[in-house]
């Protein structure tokens, strides 16, 4: 832990001003739980904090809008979890928040700062006795010979396996979310399916922020699919574990027959997995074991496993299988 | 002996302990005090060829930086299980040999906490590093034969009886396998923390720990200094388990620390640091084979056991200590072999070797049945024996097989169909019915118990034991109140102090045996004192009463006792912080508490979870003292079991030594979520030999057979054997 300045900006133009008046040693925080967490392991050591989870109306949350629902980023995990309404309208949505972390950290965190929690590979996190391209460019990947139990079969590169450990942006990127920034350059809108890059030659690059951008609000179109929808995670415990396999899927049906799919894959991937070939393939199909099982192996098809996680590729399939099942019953 | 039973009385400090209010070592905070923080090395096994802490002195706030280079001239502790008193041989920071990662490299003291964390990071060592070994299957030379290893013998010899090759050889129906478990830690909500004071020359340490004593005469061997100028004060212990058992090497490193500045210190190891200071529950691989009659009776057995320990120090295995007694097997022979690795040393945790004993054994049970086509309960049963089969010695008291019945009935045995995964739920969720036997020894330890009474109404308890959350405290107060009349609350009990009585190790389930028996004779010494006091008028009365009545402000007693058949020579132990149990062997008699478990699992056809809804366990400890911490007790060593069973495991990439997911998300805990119903039953009678209160032990046979039943449930769910644990999804993919 190093010593570092803690400010609170009291508008969300003051904070933009602020990050692009430092170094990459500003950051913004939230409620901490990842960047805290990180400073105690000496891997992050931020010389500045700027505190953005009180810039006025960052924590709103809107669902009354026809068109979309909106989620200002600094809101708390627990509260868009018992927000009114949106456990029956979009379990998914719910879902993917209450069986993260646990109820403490859910209490703390935000909804942006979500978004953007970092891998939980241990030899990142473990410090400097283990080789890590993520945290120390060019020093190499512990993981990919090493206990990958954990680690990605889907989206990794010879320099990094990391997963993206996160529920929330899984279940957003089945709904097609798109999330709002600000910054120097002025204000944009990033498709969450972009916002998380695989990590390639440059893991150290985790988003298509630039450094200067804070997330102002997370926007999700409405959409009839939201009801029968659900956010399917398998983890070693029953709860306050991270995911070995996740699915986030949402229907549309015509009687039997699919209409419309949305399926996203966690736990598996570098990044939040968005699986639309499997979508497709079951758009006009009776849905059953079989047809879902099918969609689960289009969705994990080119997956490559490493020494230890392979059986999570056929855990991938089973659980989207299981996941399209469950949603089907909500139709 | 005592042949009525004890009222369920509610936690005497529970409220305390829920609100918070109860202080540990690491809560304590008095004027001036320093922090401490510990750097640790990064390589698997070495030396240290130069550390650099220029830039960690040089920070504003650091008071003291300590390396090998100052420490060197420390003595060493020894070995708990080498005549000494420390959790291992080695203490760090008095050389700069590296034998392990994670090993403490430098203690940096400062204003605050967070300056000490910063100066630690900032503390630059270059080393020459040398090759390690992380795992069982090591070179020859790794390898050592207890048997003719240098560890005292008859206590870890290997158990022989009869002819077990040859007649397994013969035996209609065998069973040869294989178990193993990678390595577990002991995560009590507790950190190791040491707060230490000096004053006048005297050493005062606050700590969690088991062995009070222990500590005390241990780090006054390391200071050079005598053991009557420190005091170790132990109240309470956020958790111990074994890992708080004997001399952790912070505690030194403190104690020097606190002497240099004039300045009270506090060093708390943090979680991380944990997985690397202190013990842990050695990987081990035991093959088992047992030989049958196709009638069931089970002739032959053979236990090997190879067990994880350390490069400097030899931990011990006994793994057949239990699995020899669990049936009455005529021919058993046990190979114990001990691997070292570059660890620290391994030690002690709940159960240390009767939980993968009895894991190994009564799988390989299991299996016998399956291959009989015999009920698993019914198989036990018959092998049933009430003489001991290691030494032919009595059973002060064994009552497995009405645990076994019991149990049975409880759980609804009498509905399992025998064939694998011929159970399902509604929801297509397959169900596995297990069960499995623990035994854990009843042994006792010497104690000296002093009371006083005063004529307020109130008294004063001194005897020797820790508090840890077994609910000791509790115990003591029912029995004492119960005794003289005078209300748990109006009892002071001063204990896991040395400046009390002689604070003996609290380890090995024999607390409640050694304390309460003690404290009850000092009571019955108190009556009879108080009889004295009012001769022929001290009927009806009350302590108080007595006392006013005689003019008295108080009255003192101390007794001293010791298990059956010890010579008075373990009162010197006693007095120097040695440990001087005895049991599972007395003289006259061998005496174990046990243990049946009744297990049912849900396994998902899908993506193969597997849960615990609902676990019966049914335990012979004698008689019960305090039902409901007993309960308790047994309920936390269940979900031990299924922590043990389906969870927890440290991660070892033998690339680089040490212990991977060292911290709470990552070394996986069961959580609430994953324990469902868990009934208690006792037997609850008294045993006749082994003290006057008939109290056996019970802290850790409660998970003795837990991770055995849970994966025979598996394998009745399921039809696979799952032989390794912990036993996780991939396993059943
Ligand atoms: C033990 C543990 C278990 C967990 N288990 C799970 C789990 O099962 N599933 C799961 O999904 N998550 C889990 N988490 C992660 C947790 O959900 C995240 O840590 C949390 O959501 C991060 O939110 P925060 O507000 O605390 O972020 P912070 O720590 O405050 O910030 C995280 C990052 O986001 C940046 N940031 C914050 N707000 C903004 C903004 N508005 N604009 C731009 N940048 C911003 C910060 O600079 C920082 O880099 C777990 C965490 C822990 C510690
Ligand atoms: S997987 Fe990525 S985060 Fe993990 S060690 Fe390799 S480079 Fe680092």
């Amino acid at each position: 832990m190093h010593p570092f300045t803690y400010t609170k900006p009291r508008t969300a133009q003051d904070a933009i001003r602020a990050i692009a008046a430092g170094d990459a040693g500003t950051r913004f925080i939230a409620g901490g739980t990842t960047l805290y967490d990180l400073m105690k392991l000496d891997v992050e050591a931020p010389r500045q904090i700027l505190d953005v989870s009180t810039l006025p109306g960052i924590a709103t949350i809107d669902t009354a809008n026809p068109r979309e629902l909106v989620f200002g980023a600094g809101a708390k995990m627990v509260a868009a979890a018992t927000h009114a309404g949106l456990r029956a309208d979009y379990p998914a949505l719910v879902e993917a928040l209450d069986k993260a972390a646990s109820q403490q950290l859910r209490n703390m965190a935000s909804l942006g700062g979500n978004l953007l929690q970092r891998t939980r590979c241990n030899y990142f996190r473990g410090g400097a006795a283990y080789a890590c391209n993520k945290r120390s460019p060019g020093s190499g990947c512990a993981a990919l010979n090493g206990l990958d139990r954990g680690h990605a079969v889907l989206g990794g590169s010879d320099s990094c396996i990391a997963v993206y450990p996160g529920d929330w942006a899984v279940a957003l990127a089945a709904f097609d979310a798109v999330v709002d920034v600000q910054g120097t350059a002025g204000p944009r809108t990033i498709p969450l399916a972009q916002l998380h890059r695989e990590p390639g030659s440059t893991p150290e690059t985790e988003t298509s922020l630039a450094r200067d951008e804070l997330i102002l609000r997370i926007r999700v179109p409405k959409t009839p699919l939201g009801r029968a929808s659900t956010y399917h995670k398998i983890r070693d415990r029953e709860s306050y574990a991270f995911a070995l396999a996740s699915a986030a899927v949402a229907l549309r049906m015509d009687g039997t027959r699919v209409r419309e799919a949305r399926i996203a894959l966690g736990g598996l991937a570098t990044r939040p997995w968005r699986a639309s070939v499997a979508e497709q393939g079951l758009v006009g199909q009776v849905l059953n074991a079989a047809t879902a099982r099918a969609a689960g192996e289009a969705a994990l098809r080119g997956a490559r496993a490493g020494h230890h996680n392979g059986f999570r590729i056929e855990l991938g399939i089973r659980t989207v299988a299981d996941a399209l099942l469950i949603a089907q019953e909500r139709v | 002996m005592t042949t009525n039973t004890f009222p369920d009385v509610a936690r005497i400090d529970a409220h305390d302990k829920v609100r918070g209010a109860t202080r540990y070592a690491s809560d304590d905070s008095r004027p001036g005090m320093l922090h401490a923080t510990l750097a640790c090395a990064t390589i698997g096994r070495g030396s240290i060829q130069s550390i650099d802490t220029s830039a960690a002195r040089a920070l504003r706030g650091v008071r003291l930086v300590l390396t090998h280079a100052e420490l060197s001239r420390l003595q060493p502790a020894g070995f708990l299980l080498a005549g000494g008193y420390g959790v291992q041989s080695l203490q760090p920071l008095t050389s700069p040999n590296i034998a392990y990662f994670g090993q403490p490299i430098a203690l940096v003291v400062a204003e605050t906490l967070e300056v000490a964390l910063q100066a630690a990071a900032l503390i630059r060592t270059a080393y020459a590093v040398e090759p390690h070994q992380m795992g069982l299957d090591a070179p020859e030379a790794d390898i050592v034969a207890q048997q003719e290893s240098p560890l005292p013998k008859p206590m870890f010899e290997d158990v022989h009886v009869g002819d077990a090759d040859a007649v397994f050889a013969q035996a209609a129906v065998q069973i040869d396998a294989t178990y193993a478990s990678a390595v577990q830690h002991h995560n009590p909500m507790e950190l190791l923390a040491t707060v230490a004071e000096w004053s006048e020359g005297r050493l005062t340490i606050h700590e969690g720990t088991q062995n009070a004593e222990g500590v005390r005469h241990g780090v006054a061997r390391q200071l050079g200094i005598p053991a009557e100028q420190v005091r170790v004060i132990s109240p309470q212990v956020g958790g111990g388990f074994g890992q708080k058992n004997s001399l952790q090497g912070q505690t030194v490193l403190a104690a020097f620390a606190a002497r240099a500045l004039g300045h009270s210190v506090k060093l708390v190891v943090r979680r991380s640091q944990l997985f690397h200071a202190s013990s842990f529950r050695a990987a081990t691989r035991h093959r088992i084979r047992l030989g049958a009659d196709h009638g069931g009776t089970m002739l032959a057995a053979i236990h090997e056991t190879d067990a994880q320990t350390s490069r400097h120090d030899l931990f011990p295995s006994v793994n057949a200590e239990v699995s020899a007694r669990l049936h009455g097997i005529a021919n058993f022979r046990a190979r114990e072999r001990l691997v070292r690795t570059d660890t620290q040393t391994p030690g002690y945790m709940r159960a240390p070797f009767e939980h993968m004993a009895c894991f190994a054994f009564e799988s390989a049970v299991d299996e016998l049945a399956q291959a009989l086509g015999q009920d698993p309960v019914a198989l036990r049963l018959a092998n049933d024996t009430q003489r001991d089969p290691v030494t032919g010695k009595p059973l002060s008291s064994r009552h497995l097989a009405e645990c076994l019945r019991r149990g049975a009935a409880r759980f609804g045995w009498a509905r399992r169909s025998m064939a694998p995964g011929s159970m399902q739920d509604a929801e297509g969720q397959l169900i596995g019915w297990g069960v499995a036997a623990g035994a854990y020894k009843a042994a006792t330890a010497p104690a000296v118990a002093r009371l006083r009474v005063y004529d307020d109404g109130t008294a004063l308890a001194s005897v020797g034991v820790h508090e840890m959350g077994q609910g000791i405290r509790t115990a003591l107060a029912a029995a004492l109140s119960r005794k003289l009349g005078i209300e748990p609350d109006q009892i002071t009990l001063d204990i896991g102090d040395t400046n009390s009585t002689p604070q003996h190790i609290t380890v090995g389930s024999w607390g409640t045996a050694t304390a309460v028996p003690a404290a009850v004779e000092a009571a019955d010494a108190m009556l009879s004192a108080l009889a004295e006091l009012l001769p022929g008028d001290a009927a009806g009365r009350s302590p108080a009463e007595i006392l006013r009545a005689a003019g008295r402000r108080s009255l003192d007693v101390a007794i001293r006792r010791k298990a059956p058949g010890q010579p008075d020579a373990v009162f010197t132990r006693l007095a120097t912080g040695l440990p001087a149990p005895l049991g599972p062997n007395y003289p006259d008699f061998v005496s174990f508490s046990y243990i049946a478990h009744f297990v049912e699992v849900r396994v998902e056809p899908t993506t193969r979870r597997i849960r615990v809804p609902r676990v019966v366990s049914v335990a012979d400890c004698g008689r019960v003292i305090s039902p409901r911490t007993a309960a308790s007790q047994v309920r936390g060593g269940v979900v031990w079991g299924i922590g043990a069973a389906l969870r927890e495991a440290s991660e070892v990439d033998p690339r680089y030594g040490g212990f991977l997911n060292a911290d709470l998300a990552d070394y996986v805990l069961p959580v609430n979520a994953d324990i469902g119903d868990i009934e208690v039953e006792f037997i609850d009678r008294a045993d006749p030999l082994v003290n006057a209160m008939g109290i056996k032990g019970l802290g850790e046979v409660a998970m003795v057979g837990v991770a055995a039943a849970i994966a025979n449930a598996v394998h009745h769910a399921t039809g696979i054997r799952l032989r390794d644990l912990p036993i996780r999804i991939e396993h059943l993919m």
